[in-house]
């Protein structure tokens, strides 16, 4: 089976901090992920100095929070990036971010444990597929993630229809999700 | 019921990526707590997210960054589960949030003898609110200056597009002139998101919509 070797050992110093509040584990964590979640930010037209405050706020969220994370369910990666995502919208929206909450419904049928390996290989195919993706269809998934501006304006400014940035986005969604999916 | 109508793929992406403003992710969530194969889609598009942030280039921190994390470790508060009101009545809870209470507790202005409203909140011209029709209840052919979101909750309404029951998302925009109408049963909810007004073709609504906020 294939899978993504850094993203298995990311995920493993993360179960180090969580179940030995290993700072030595945190501090490599930090390394690979505050410079990531600064440039994420700094993408969505955070200020620098912002940036920098709310990717050294995700990793003390890494910290805090770090037992409650669950190798089968994502990747160390992936749950960063909710927490940055959700840090810059508590940050800059000052809006409530209306949050799901899994008592919300009912448990879905729950990957078996042994499914984090073949989740970190399917998010290992997804990251192979964002590179292979047709340019049209890269920067309509691009924009929606670092451009903070609704569809209807990323269609403006690549003066194309709504239409075709929906059925971009909907191809890629296809490929990537296509690629989480597929048996190794 | 299984639910036929969802948010598209590019809503759905915007609510993962976080850039939905708030009636919006109202609206997915609430959805989300319906619906199992969008909160999987959600869960997928955020790992393209996560995807997204390992190839991004890393921008350099400044020099003591590292160094000022790890002097916070200490000090940083254990992680508690925030508290959630709990609801006595299948209310989803992300709208639990926002009613203050369950929906048998909703306080409804009338607007005619089958018909009743509830504002939540409101984000300059948007408009968020519960609507709530008795079984027949004709919510009056219109069409739309922005776009209107409706998303059911309880009961269902049928126009001429299809039949929609809980979970169930209709997105309405200017191009569409719809008559809803409750079906029968139990009273139809909706949480109900409009950009604008509704340009209502019937002259009593023409001069009432507008009173009410419509």
């Amino acid at each position: 089976m294939r899978r993504d070797p850094q993203a298995m050992e990311l995920d493993t110093l993360l179960g180090r901090v969580a179940q030995g509040r290993d700072r030595a584990a945190f501090a490599a964590l930090f390394a690979h992920f505050a410079p990531r979640i600064k440039a994420y930010l700094m993408r969505l037209g955070a200020p620098a100095a912002l940036a920098e405050d709310l990717a050294q706020e995700a990793m003390l969220s890494l910290w805090r929070k770090a037992q409650l994370f669950d190798p089968a369910k994502a990747s160390c990666g992936t749950w960063l990036f909710t927490i940055a995502r959700n840090l810059r919208i508590d940050a800059l929206r000052r809006e409530r971010r209306p949050e799901l909450d899994p008592g919300d419904f009912a448990p879905e049928a729950e990957p078996d444990p042994g499914d984090a390996m073949s989740l970190a290989a399917g998010e290992g195919r997804l990251r192979e597929a964002l590179g292979t993706l047709p340019p049209d269809q890269a920067l309509v998934v691009e924009l929606s993630f670092f451009a903070d501006k609704p569809h209807s304006q990323i269609a403006d400014e690549l003066a194309i229809p709504l239409g075709t940035v929906k059925s971009r986005l909907r191809l890629a969604m296809a490929r990537l999700r296509g690629a989480l999916g597929e048996m190794p | 019921m299984s639910i036929a109508h969802h948010p598209d793929d590019a809503l759905l992406l915007a609510y993962a990526a976080g850039i939905t403003d708030e009636a919006e992710g109202l609206l997915v969530a609430t959805h989300m707590t319906f619906c199992a194969a969008c909160r999987a889609a959600v869960a997928d598009m955020e790992k393209i997210g996560g995807g997204l942030l390992e190839r991004v280039a890393p921008a350099p921190l400044t020099a003591d960054a590292l160094n000022r994390a790890l002097v916070r470790l200490d000090t940083v508060k254990p992680y508690e589960r925030p508290h959630r009101d709990v609801s006595h009545d299948g209310t989803p809870d992300v709208l639990h949030a926002y009613l203050g209470g369950d929906l048998a507790d909703v306080r409804w202005r009338r607007m005619g003898p089958k018909l009743a409203y509830a504002p939540l909140f409101r984000r300059g011209g948007t408009r968020v609110r519960l609507l709530r029709g008795a079984p027949g209840a004709d919510a009056g052919r219109h069409s739309h200056y922005g776009l209107e979101y409706t998303l059911v909750l309880r009961g269902g309404y049928t126009d001429h597009t299809g039949s929609y029951g809980p979970g169930d998302l209709q997105l309405a925009d200017a191009a569409v002139s719809h008559s809803p109408v409750a079906d029968p049963g139990e009273d139809c909810i909706n949480l109900a998101v409009t950009t604008d007004s509704l340009r209502f073709e019937n002259l009593l609504q023409k001069i009432a919509g507008p009173l009410f906020g419509f």
